[in-house]
C-alpha cells in the first residue's frame, strides 16, 4: 500500500492563482481558459504516487471555443431569467435534456486529458446509459414522489382512523422509496463513471450494492438530525442568553407589544450572522461525514483489472476540521485565503488515498485515442454540473 | 548534467537519464538503455508552472521529465524566449504584490464603477421597444396574483389622470417615445392596505388605493409621480437587469470552478452589491424628481411628508400612538442590505431641496454625499 502525496504548497500557488485572477479581470474573462489550465496543471502535476505524477494535457486554445459558446449561453440564460421567468424555464429544461450528454463529453474530454506516469486516462461510456442513469433515473424518482403525494393527500381526505393509518403507511411508503431509489441511483452512477474509465489498456472495475449506499444515507440522515439538534439548542441557548427567556414568549405572544418586540429583534440582528455561521458549520460536518464514508466505500470496492486494489483512509473530524477552517479563513480574508485553502484540501484527499499495485504500472500501455472537443466539459463547468467523481 | 526519468512513448515505465547539453546539442543517456544524441531544437520544452516536474518531448515522442527546472531553463532560453512570461509574473515577488495590488484596486473599481458605467451605457443604446418587451404582461402577472380593482370612484381616478397627463408628464417628460399611463390597484395584505407606487418600464405607473388615500394634497402625488417617472426616465429596470448580469458572470467567473461552500458567501457578497445599485437607483429618482419640483415651483418637502406618513403607517399598523425609537446599530446593518436607502436619508436629501426652495432657487446644488447627508446644512 502505497498513499499519494501533495509536493505543492499554499504560498506556491497563491502566487500562480493571483496572477491568474489578474490576467482574467484585465482580459475581461477572456484569459480564464488559459488561467483553468495553469491551475489544474499545477494540482495534477503535485499529485505524486512513488515519485511518479499525473499531468493535464488541455490547453487553454482547446477550451477556448467550449468556454466562449458557454458564456454565451451562461449570459442569456441570466438575462432571459430576469426578463421571462417561461422562457428561462424552457431554456432550463432544455439544458437539462442535454446534461447526460454534457456529463459523457466533459467525462471522455478530461479523462482523455489526464496521465499518469506517462500514460493516459480513457472514457467509454455510451450515451444511452447517459441518458439512463442522468435523465430517466432521476425522472422516475421524481414521478414515483409525486404519484406517492397524491395518494396521501387523497387518502388523508377520506378522513377518520382509517385515514391516519393509511396516511402513516404512505409516508413511510415514501421514505423507503426515497431512501431506496436515491441508493440505486448512486450505485448505477458510480458503476457508469467507474465501469467505464481506463488506465491505458487496464479497466478499472467497482463492485457497489444497493444495501450499502442505503446504509450509509441512513447513517447520514442520522448524523444530520444529531447535529442540527445539537446546532439547535446551541443557537437558542445562546439566543435566549442574548434577549432573556420572557422576550421569547413575547415573540410567540404575537403583538401585545411590537415596540418591544422590534427592539429585541434589532438587539439580535448583530448576532444573527453567528448564528447563520454556526448552522453552516453544521452542515459542513454533515457534508464532511457525508463524502468520508461514500468515498471509503467506494474506493474499498474499486479495482484497476485485477492488479491494483485502492482504499481511501479518510475519517470524518480531520475532513470536518479542514473544511470547516478553509471555509472560516475564506471568509475572514475576504477570499485571499482560497489557495491555501484548495491546497490543504487537495492535501488531505490525496494522502487519504491509496494504492496497492502488486506488478506496478509498467505494464500498462497508452491507448490510441482521437481528440474531442472540450464543449461538453466547459458547459458542464458554467452551469455547474456536478460529476460528483475525483481523485 | 541534468538527472531525471526517461519513458518510453506510451509507456508507463520510466527509467533514469541523464541529459548533458554542449552549445546547441544535447547527449541524453538512459540507464542500462538507448542513447540520443541531435540538436536542442529537435526538443520541445513545455514552460514553467511552480516547481512541477519539466517535460520535455523528444523527436520519436518519448519523454525526459526533471526536477531540475532552473538547469533547463537556463539551458533552453533560446527556445523559451516568449514562453516564459506568465511563470516569470508568477516568480518575482514585486510581481506578485503589484498583481495583488492591482487585482484588489480593478475589483472594487469595477463593481463600484465599471459595472454601473457600462450598464448605463447599454442600457441607453438599446431602443425603446427593450422596455416594453420587459414590461410585457408584468400588469397582468401583477392583476393575478397580487392586485385587487381599485375601490377609488370613477371621478377621482379620472381627476388624478387629467392632472397627471397635463401637468406631471410635460413637466418630467424628456422622450417622447415612453407614453405614460396611470393605472389604479387595490393592494390587499391581510387586513391591511399597503399604499405604494410602482414604475414598469414601459411608461406604465401603478398606485395604489391606500397610497392616494394618504396623500394629503396634489404636491405630495406629484412628488411621487415624479420619482417613479425618474426611474422611467433613467431606465432603472433595464440597468438593473444588466447589472445583475455583469455581476452574476462576474462572480461565476472569479469562483468558477471552487466548491460549493464557498458560494454561500458569494451569494451574500453579490447581494450587497446589487442592494448597493438599486439604493443608488433610488437616490437618482428621489433627485430627478426633487429636481422638476424646483423647476415647477414646487416644494420638495412634499416628498418628505408623504414618505414618513407612509412609512409611519406601515410601522404601526395596530397602535399610532407608540413612536418608534431609533435603533442605529440594528438598522445600520440593515442599510447595507436594503433595496431603498433609509427614509431618514431621503428626506434629509428633501429636506435640503425644499431650503434651496424656499430661498426661490430653480436649481439646487448638493454634494451627493449619502453617507455625511445629516451632517449637511
Amino acid at each position: 500500500m502505497k498513499a499519494l502525496s501533495f509536493d505543492g504548497s499554499g504560498m506556491e500557488y497563491f502566487k500562480i492563482w493571483i496572477v491568474n485572477v489578474l490576467l482574467t479581470i484585465i482580459t475581461l474573462g477572456l484569459y480564464h481558459p488559459w488561467a483553468k489550465v495553469r491551475n489544474n496543471r499545477y494540482f495534477y502535476a503535485n499529485s505524486t504516487l512513488d515519485g511518479r505524477n499525473f499531468e493535464y494535457h488541455a490547453t487553454g486554445k482547446q477550451l477556448f471555443v467550449g468556454y466562449l459558446i458557454a458564456m454565451t449561453l451562461f449570459i442569456s440564460y441570466v438575462i432571459i431569467n430576469q426578463i421571462s421567468p417561461i422562457g428561462s424555464l424552457i431554456l432550463v429544461a432544455v439544458l437539462f435534456l442535454a446534461i447526460p450528454w454534457l456529463i459523457l463529453k466533459s467525462m471522455i474530454f478530461n479523462m482523455r486529458m489526464t496521465s499518469f506516469s506517462n500514460v493516459h486516462f480513457d472514457f467509454s461510456g455510451k450515451l444511452g446509459r447517459a441518458y439512463l442513469n442522468f435523465f430517466a433515473y432521476p425522472i422516475t424518482l421524481y414521478i414515483g414522489l409525486v404519484l406517492i403525494t397524491i395518494a396521501m393527500t387523497m387518502s388523508i381526505s377520506v378522513g377518520g382512523g382509517l385515514a391516519v393509518l393509511l396516511g402513516l403507511t404512505f409516508a413511510l411508503g415514501m421514505i423507503a422509496f426515497l431512501v431506496f431509489s436515491l441508493a440505486f441511483i448512486k450505485k448505477k452512477n458510480t458503476e457508469y463513471f467507474m465501469d467505464h474509465s481506463q488506465y491505458g489498456q487496464g479497466e478499472f472495475k467497482t463492485d457497489v450494492s444497493i444495501k450499502q449506499f442505503m446504509m450509509i444515507s441512513l447513517k447520514t440522515t442520522g448524523v444530520a438530525i444529531l447535529v442540527m439538534l445539537i446546532t439547535g439548542i446551541i443557537v437558542s441557548a445562546g439566543f435566549s442568553a442574548m434577549v432573556g427567556v420572557d422576550s421569547l414568549g413575547a415573540f410567540g405572544g404575537a403583538n401585545q407589544n411590537p415596540e418591544l418586540i422590534t427592539e429585541r429583534m434589532m438587539l439580535l440582528m448583530p448576532v444573527l450572522p453567528i448564528f447563520y455561521l454556526c448552522v453552516i458549520i453544521a452542515s459542513i460536518f454533515v457534508i464532511a461525514y457525508s463524502i468520508t464514508l461514500n468515498r471509503n466505500y467506494v474506493y474499498a470496492n474499486t479495482k484497476l483489472d485485477e492488479d491494483v486494489t485502492f482504499s481511501s483512509t479518510l475519517k470524518v473530524l480531520p475532513l470536518a476540521w479542514v473544511l470547516i477552517t478553509n471555509f472560516l479563513a475564506v471568509i475572514v480574508t475576504l477570499g485571499l485565503a482560497f489557495p491555501w485553502a484548495k491546497v490543504r484540501a487537495a492535501r488531505i484527499m490525496l494522502e487519504n488515498t491509496q494504492v496497492n499495485a502488486e506488478k506496478g504500472f509498467d505494464d500498462y500501455l497508452m491507448q490510441k485515442q482521437s481528440q474531442t472537443s472540450s464543449l461538453g466539459e466547459q458547459i458542464g463547468d458554467a452551469f455547474d454540473v456536478d460529476v460528483g467523481i475525483g481523485f | 548534467m541534468i538527472y531525471g526519468k526517461w519513458y518510453a512513448k506510451g509507456s508507463s515505465a520510466q527509467s533514469d537519464a541523464e541529459l548533458q547539453i554542449t552549445g546547441d546539442s544535447f547527449v541524453l543517456k538512459v540507464k542500462d538503455g538507448v542513447s540520443y544524441r541531435a540538436l536542442l531544437c529537435t526538443l520541445d520544452v513545455g514552460s514553467r508552472l511552480g516547481n512541477v516536474a519539466r517535460k520535455i518531448t523528444l523527436e520519436d515522442g518519448s519523454v525526459f521529465a526533471t526536477q531540475d527546472n532552473n538547469a533547463i531553463d537556463l539551458a533552453f532560453k533560446k527556445q523559451l524566449r516568449g514562453k516564459g512570461f506568465i511563470h516569470s509574473l508568477e516568480s518575482r515577488m514585486h510581481w506578485v504584490i503589484v498583481a495583488f495590488a492591482l487585482t484588489i484596486i480593478s475589483t472594487i473599481g469595477f463593481f463600484k464603477w465599471g459595472v454601473p458605467w457600462a450598464s448605463e451605457k447599454i442600457a441607453q443604446a438599446l431602443p425603446h421597444e427593450t422596455n416594453q418587451l420587459i414590461a410585457s404582461n408584468t400588469l397582468e402577472f401583477l392583476d393575478k396574483y397580487i392586485f385587487k380593482a381599485s375601490e377609488l370612484s370613477e371621478k377621482q381616478r379620472q381627476d388624478i389622470r387629467l392632472h397627471f397627463k397635463s401637468t406631471v408628464v410635460p413637466l418630467g417628460s424628456t422622450n417622447d417615445e415612453i407614453r405614460y399611463k396611470l393605472h389604479f390597484r387595490l393592494w390587499d395584505n391581510g387586513d391591511l392596505s399597503i399604499p405604494n407606487a410602482f414604475a414598469l418600464p414601459s411608461g406604465d405607473i401603478i398606485v395604489t388605493d391606500k397610497f392616494v388615500q394618504l396623500c394629503e394634497n396634489q404636491q405630495e402625488m406629484d412628488a411621487v409621480l415624479l420619482h417613479e417617472m425618474g426611474h422611467i426616465e433613467y431606465r432603472h429596470t433595464l440597468k438593473t437587469i444588466i447589472e445583475s448580469t455583469f455581476v452574476t458572470v462576474a462572480v461565476m467567473m472569479m469562483v468558477g470552478d471552487s466548491n460549493g461552500v464557498a458560494d454561500m458567501g458569494v451569494g451574500l457578497g453579490s447581494l450587497l452589491v446589487s442592494s448597493n445599485y438599486s439604493r443608488g437607483h433610488e437616490s437618482e429618482a428621489d433627485q430627478f424628481a426633487f429636481k422638476h419640483m424646483l423647476l415647477a415651483k414646487l416644494d420638495p418637502v412634499a416628498f418628505s411628508n408623504i414618505m414618513n406618513r407612509m412609512t409611519d403607517y406601515m410601522q404601526t399598523p395596530a397602535d399610532s400612538t407608540i413612536k418608534h425609537k431609533d435603533n442605529e446599530t440594528g438598522a445600520e446593518v440593515l442599510d447595507y442590505l436594503s433595496s431603498h436607502p433609509s427614509t431618514k436619508q431621503r428626506v434629509e436629501i428633501a429636506r435640503q431641496y425644499s431650503e434651496c426652495f424656499r430661498k426661490g432657487l430653480t436649481v439646487c446644488d448638493i454634494t451627493e454625499s449619502k453617507e455625511s447627508a445629516p451632517s449637511l446644512k
